[in-house]
């Protein structure tokens, strides 16, 4: 089992927490989200993303907005409610917290 | 040329080849099938339709107007596989583990037909959720339609008769793929096994033939009949077969007795047939797991009318008749007689001895190459504690 594999399930959780901080910084849509994640490691595929981005929105994180394209349909536009925020601000303490864990462990 | 079919996607109509509009569609359902117990279902498959229409959209200009099978096959790549959320996937496995018991009731005969011939044909695969060790008492509980619990007490029980079980689970523990996707979890629970289907229509026919008696008393009578003989036949064929089953091993010991060379040094041959049996068992073991797991022989495909069962039926009588003679070498080694008394303490050692090295060597060399059983060794007494746990529970729960 290479380390790509291994980290797999990690990605798939972190994923949740990169959206929160992608559509923190602007409101944007699907495309634009895809494009940001196809240059890392997060690489997606819609087929993934839009039933994230649903559950998100179930659970109140964020919220969306229609706004006409000149390229086709209307697009949904996605911004961070303030539980999402809040979520957002949580995730960044905790995952410091991991990091330092991470680093700190087995240096003696 | 090629026909082109029209289609509405968020609002706008498309026209596609009809391979691609196929394409399309399977997409769709399959899509909607992943998402069942989705709330936000219908909501994502818009999303996806929009999306659709939007990469349609770019392919199109003034001169081009119609998306070839190709291209439409090129966005649905680019779409990639609709993942519901990994929490949801594990709730439908469960649910669909419990429906083969649970929901067989109210349905219908049709659907039940229809759900044979269209489900995923099943397959023997180990189960990690839930598993004790490896899965595989999970996963022939899931393929038997069987307690998980009873199966890892059979594994026990076999485990006292010369350490079988012990060796069958290994052997399976590396053979026996696991389930790693959706289909193939689906596979490990999959379309009821042939056996089943076949008591169920002989169970069928059974009732029907009832339905034929007008006199309530007349059935009742017909009934008891029905049972004593399915009873009387099944208990002569039973005697038939141990009394031959007898008489062939009274002929092959009578013949080893009478013609095994006489022969001091013939001792030593005992532990090698031993050796020989061993690995003709190990070998029959891997030979009807792979039958189970893939449907092939040694590598090769079953033809298409030889259900399973046959062919390991077929695969144990040959064993059977590999190891027979075997079986009665090793028994005129030890009562073919002829040999000073003093020699046979020394055989038998020597057997043993051989044996235990084997079985050590053969320990080495998979703790030495799989690394999955060494972490399951060293799992071994949190889960003993476990199952013992897990057995006074079941018991309890009867």
């Amino acid at each position: 089992m290479s380390v790509n594999e291994k980290f797999s399930a990690i990605r798939k959780g972190l994923l949740e927490f990169l959206l929160l901080q992608i559509i923190a910084a602007d409101k944007v849509y699907v495309a634009d989200i895809l494009k940001q994640l196809s240059a890392t490691e997060f690489a997606t595929q819609e087929g993934t993303l839009y039933p994230l981005l649903s559950k998100m929105r179930r659970e109140g994180l964020l919220d969306y907005e229609w706004k006409e394209s000149e390229a086709g349909p209307p697009r949904k536009y996605y911004e961070l409610t303030e539980k999402g925020r809040e979520q957002l601000r949580e995730t960044l303490e905790y995952w410091g917290k991991i990091n330092g864990t991470v680093k700190k462990l087995g240096q003696k | 040329m090629n026909k082109v079919i029209t289609i509405n996607l968020g609002g706008t109509a498309y026209q596609l080849e009809e391979g691609g509009y196929d394409a399309l569609r399977a997409y769709l359902e399959t899509a909607t099938a992943r998402l069942q117990g989705n709330p936000d279902r219908d909501e994502i498959i818009s999303d996806i339709e929009r999306a659709i229409a939007e990469k349609f959209r770019a392919l199109l200009g003034s001169y081009k107007t119609v998306v070839v099978t190709k291209e439409v096959a090129a966005v649905l790549a680019e779409l990639g596989p609709i993942e519901a959320d990994e929490g949801k996937a594990a709730e439908a496995d469960a649910k669909g583990a419990g429906a083969p018991s649970g929901a067989s009731g109210p349905k219908t005969e049709g659907e039940e037909r229809a759900a044979w011939s269209s489900g995923p044909r099943r397959r023997l695969y180990r189960i990690h959720e839930g598993a004790m060790l490896s899965g595989v008492c999970n996963g022939i509980a899931a393929y038997v339609n069987l307690d998980p619990t009873i199966v890892r007490l059979g594994f026990v029980l076999l485990t006292m008769v010369w350490g079988t079980g012990v060796l069958l689970y290994l052997v399976m523990a590396v053979v026996v793929p696991e389930a790693h996707s959706p289909e193939e979890k689906a596979a490990a629970f999959g379309a009821p096994s042939t056996a089943q289907e076949f008591i169920r229509r002989a169970k069928q026919g059974y009732y029907e033939a009832m339905k034929g008696f007008p006199d309530r008393k007349a059935r009742r009578e017909w009934k008891r009949q029905f049972k004593r003989e399915m009873r009387g036949w099944g208990t002569s064929f039973e005697r038939e077969m141990r009394a031959n089953a007898d008489q062939w091993r009274r002929n092959w010991h009578g013949y080893w007795a009478e013609h095994a060379p006489v022969h001091p040094g013939v001792g030593f041959a005992l532990p090698f047939l031993s050796l020989l049996h061993g690995a003709l068992k190990i070998l029959f073991i891997c030979a009807l797991v792979v039958l189970l797991t893939t449907g092939t022989v040694f590598g090769l495909a079953l033809p298409a009318n030889v259900p399973v069962w046959v062919a390991a039926l077929l695969l144990f009588i040959a064993y059977g008749i590999l190891v027979g003679p075997l079986k009665a070498a090793r028994h005129a080694c030890y009562w073919g007689g002829g040999r000073p008394g003093w020699a046979w303490p020394f055989v038998f050692l020597l057997d043993a001895v051989v044996w235990l090295a084997v079985v050590a060597a053969l320990l080495w060399l998979a703790l030495h190459y799989f690394p999955e059983l060494r972490e399951a060794v060293r799992t071994v007494p949190s889960l003993a504690h476990q199952a013992a746990a897990d057995i006074r529970a079941w018991c309890k729960g009867k």
